[in-house]
């Protein structure tokens, strides 16, 4: 049996009326690169700040590493990175500050973190400004530097909110190949992304939830066959998404409305 | 195939444009924290009637004395106050006003005449143009009452006057769009703002030093005031008044003669938004630069007694105040009104004619610099927007983020207070020792105790503010409700206290007490650190729901 990298027990989380999380039980194994998916307002971003400390559940548990977050959030946050919704940058400081002030947030030394921010700066190709603000990054850039923070302490589990959005194809590239290393090495991923190529290239495992429920949760084989036993061929993740999301037929978009673009 | 939009008439753009402005209004009300701003901008909008209508009736009455009474010549006053409002108002406004760009109109399919007109049209919509209007037509009929012979000539100068100034105006603000949608240049702008309204406050002691020097040199640039559009239409009504027709045709020539200049200047600056004017100031990475050589700082870290997430904390809040235009602003305030205060009590008491001892002003001008140094902390989060996720993803208490933050504060305090004491000693001298324990002590027991408050109610009340941004920057109404409670209760307490060593006749008091005190509330201080991070985890979905908006 597989380490449990994180676990969810009935996890829910509502806002007023609106129940956006609804009692999820999720499981993902250590070292796993596992692909959050569902459609706009599923619920996706409530989850990941619930997983990382960012919202409490209403109601439900979280535990990373074997560890129950609300009981022990110090130790928990101390293994985790993350890239939120947002990206959650201190805009007023230069990309080296920035990262400088969470390695030492995250307790590392100075000479380590100084020598870790210089060389993510370098890797994710944002060490020729050393003195341009966050502020006047743009948005790719600000991405890749909100990654570069979710990584300066190499954390154990990484959980990344559309973590390529804006990022050029060159540097989505070696970002992927980075992320891919660090699975090998242990880390588990947790990766929520609108783009299911992405998705279907880096994920083994791929959970997807719509209107607050996991409706689907399981290896990339496991739900092609699923879905492949129905339709009788191999299928894309886009393919399976949309038979699982759109199975009543409401998010389907009617085209015949638009004619007179056509 | 798709159907392709058919030619759209002017007129139509313009009533386009004019609904935008007016919905872009209305829904900034709808929000529900926007409530009070409706109550606001129905007050505004009271005063502001009052104001225009109120003006006008002098405008009329102003038109119809000086014709009446044949001073045709100081018509040119009321031109210049109209002048100066048209032109001046709309820069003051250019921060506080509407967040929609005219230049993103481009996008639409507009050729460039039409943009140019819906751009006159644009500004003729402005507050300051309106009411302008209001009062170019009240002169007109002052001046039609007073002497009919002179209408139409009112009438040309008016239309030119107002197509002269819509032009200006717009001149002059597409510069300030272009200046203002740079970061750097906006927050230049703001410092700008509030020191020249600070400023204002030099004007009656320059004018009472130098003012012997300087009137005989306005009296001499006087006369050059006559090349300007108002002194020209004051001008021309003049002529017409004394009927020399070929006075006001010159006048009205010379004033069409700006209007095209101030148009030609405005058609160039449209063509070149027309072209794609990049104003963006976004960052770029550049691949191919050279990759720099990883470095690691081996200097002694002055940091290194306090935990690696204090001083983080401490560092980031070091940058990020020398890095606000406004932060810096509330730093050289208080030596200001130190230099001020000073310059101006040293040598007499404005109401006495006695001068202001050291012992009265040194505690006034100490509790004066806790009063503007302390205001901030009661929405110490104010600044950080999204950043503020950054703690709370951080494997870290609040009670550190809270340390770094205040230990910033109350360096910031001693180096000001410092620099204050410098100034005073410099201008006025020290005061007495038992004056001056008892003012330092009161101010530790002052601020240490308004540190606990104030750091329960940025947690409580936050409200974001951006850097450089002066629309909508104000803080939470219950945060300035609890600092101005706080600072009553500390003032009130301390004046209590000297009051009473007053009374007892005790000099040294004050000192002994403000010192016991000033212990207590350390004490106090370092106690609510665990309380006040068990109340940020609890608020921290208010926090970051206030602050990443």
């Amino acid at each position: 049996m597989p380490e449990i990298a994180i676990s969810t027990q009935k996890l829910s989380r509502r806002f007023g009326n609106l129940t956006a999380v609804d009692g999820i039980d999720l499981k993902v194994a250590a070292g796993q690169f596992f692909g959050f998916l569902g459609p706009n307002g599923a619920g996706k971003s409530t989850t990941i700040k619930v997983l990382t400390g960012l919202l409490a559940p209403t109601s439900g548990s979280v535990e990373l590493l074997g560890m129950d977050f609300a009981a022990h959030p110090i130790e928990v946050k101390r293994q985790i990175g993350v890239v939120p919704e947002g990206m959650g940058l201190l805009e007023r400081l230069t990309g080296s500050e920035y990262l400088q002030f969470v390695g030492r947030m995250y307790g590392l030394d100075r000479a380590t973190t100084q020598r870790r921010a210089a060389e993510l700066l370098d890797f994710m190709q944002l060490a020729d400004r050393p003195k341009t603000l966050i502020a006047d990054y743009s948005h790719g850039m600000q991405k890749k530097l909100a990654l570069a923070a979710a990584v300066i302490h190499g954390p154990r589990i990484l959980f990344l909110d559309e973590p390529f959005e804006g990022v050029d194809a060159l540097a989505a590239g070696a970002l992927k190949a980075l992320l891919g290393r660090m699975t090998e090495r242990g880390t588990t991923i947790f990766l929520t992304s609108h783009v299911l190529e992405i998705v279907e290239r880096l994920c083994s495992h791929v959970s997807i939830i719509h209107k607050g429920k996991l409706v689907a949760q399981g290896s990339l084989e496991e739900l092609r066959t699923g879905i492949s036993r129905e339709t009788g061929s191999k299928t894309t993740l886009e393919e399976i998404f949309l038979s699982i999301v759109g199975q009543d037929g409401t998010e389907r978009p009617h085209l015949e409305e638009l004619s007179w673009l056509m | 195939m798709a159907n392709v939009a058919g030619r759209v008439g002017i007129l139509t753009q313009v009533c386009l444009v004019a609904g935008l402005r007016w919905r872009m209004l209305r829904n900034g009300l709808r929000k529900k924290s926007n409530r009070l701003d409706l109550i606001g901008l129905i007050f505004v909008g009271i005063f502001s009637a009052f104001f225009v209508v109120g003006l006008s009736f002098a405008f009329f009455a102003g038109a119809y004395n000086f014709l009446s009474l044949g001073r045709s010549g100081w018509m040119t006053l009321l031109f210049w106050g109209i002048f100066g409002f048209w032109q001046l108002f709309p820069m003051f406004a250019a921060g506080f006003g509407a967040g929609f760009e005219f230049r993103t109109l481009l996008r639409f399919p507009l050729n460039l005449p039409s943009f140019y007109i819906i751009s006159l049209a644009y500004g003729l919509a402005d507050f300051s143009a309106l009411a302008s209007l209001c009062w170019l037509v009240s002169m007109t009929f002052g001046a039609g009452a007073a002497k009919p012979r002179v209408l139409p000539a009112m009438l040309v100068v008016v239309t030119l006057f107002v197509l002269l100034n819509v032009t200006l105006e717009r001149l002059v603000g597409s510069w300030l769009e272009r200046l203002l949608s740079r970061r750097r240049t906006r927050e230049l702008f703001f410092v700008l703002f509030i020191l020249s309204m600070v400023s204002l406050n030099l004007v009656e002691p320059i004018t009472r030093r130098y003012g012997a020097v300087l009137r005989p040199l306005a009296q001499r640039l006087l006369p050059y005031l006559s090349w300007f559009p108002p002194s020209l239409a004051g001008k021309a009504i003049a002529s017409a008044e004394q009927g020399h027709f070929g006075g006001v045709v010159l006048a009205s020539a010379e004033l069409l003669l700006y209007a095209g200049v101030f148009s030609g200047f405005l058609w160039v600056r449209y063509a070149r938004q027309y072209r794609g004017e990049e104003l963006s100031e976004t960052a770029a990475p550049s691949p191919l630069a050279a990759r720099t050589v990883s470095k690691v700082d081996d200097a002694p870290d002055p940091l290194s007694a306090l935990s690696p997430q204090v001083a983080a904390v401490v560092r980031k809040e070091l940058r990020y105040l020398t890095r606000n235009s406004f932060a810096f602003l509330t730093l050289i305030m208080p030596l200001i009104v130190v230099f001020l205060f000073s310059s101006m009590f040293s040598g007499r008491h404005p109401t006495t004619q006695h001068p202001v001892s050291p012992e009265m002003l040194f505690p006034g001008i100490m509790a004066y610099i806790v009063l503007i140094l302390m205001a901030p902390a009661y929405n110490c989060f104010a600044f950080e927007g999204r950043g503020i996720q950054a703690y709370f993803m951080a494997p870290v208490r609040f009670r550190e983020v809270f340390l770094g933050k205040n230990l910033l504060l109350l360096s910031v305090l001693a180096v000001e207070m410092c620099l204050a004491l410098a100034a005073l000693a410099w201008q006025l001298g020290l005061p007495s020792p038992p004056v001056f324990v008892a003012t330092l002590s009161a101010i530790v027991f002052a601020v240490i105790g308004q540190l606990s408050l104030a750091n329960w109610s940025s947690l409580n009340f936050p409200r974001k503010l951006e850097f450089g941004h002066m629309r909508g920057q104000r803080q939470s109404g219950m945060a300035v409700l609890i600092a101005f409670g706080a600072q009553v209760l500390f003032g009130g307490v301390s004046a209590a206290i000297l009051f009473g060593g007053r009374l007892m006749g005790n000099r040294w008091f004050p000192a002994e007490a403000f010192t016991l005190l000033a212990a207590a509330g350390v004490g106090g201080y370092f106690s609510s650190l665990d309380a006040l991070s068990r109340v940020a985890e609890k608020k921290k979905e208010t926090l970051i729901e206030a602050l990443c908006r």
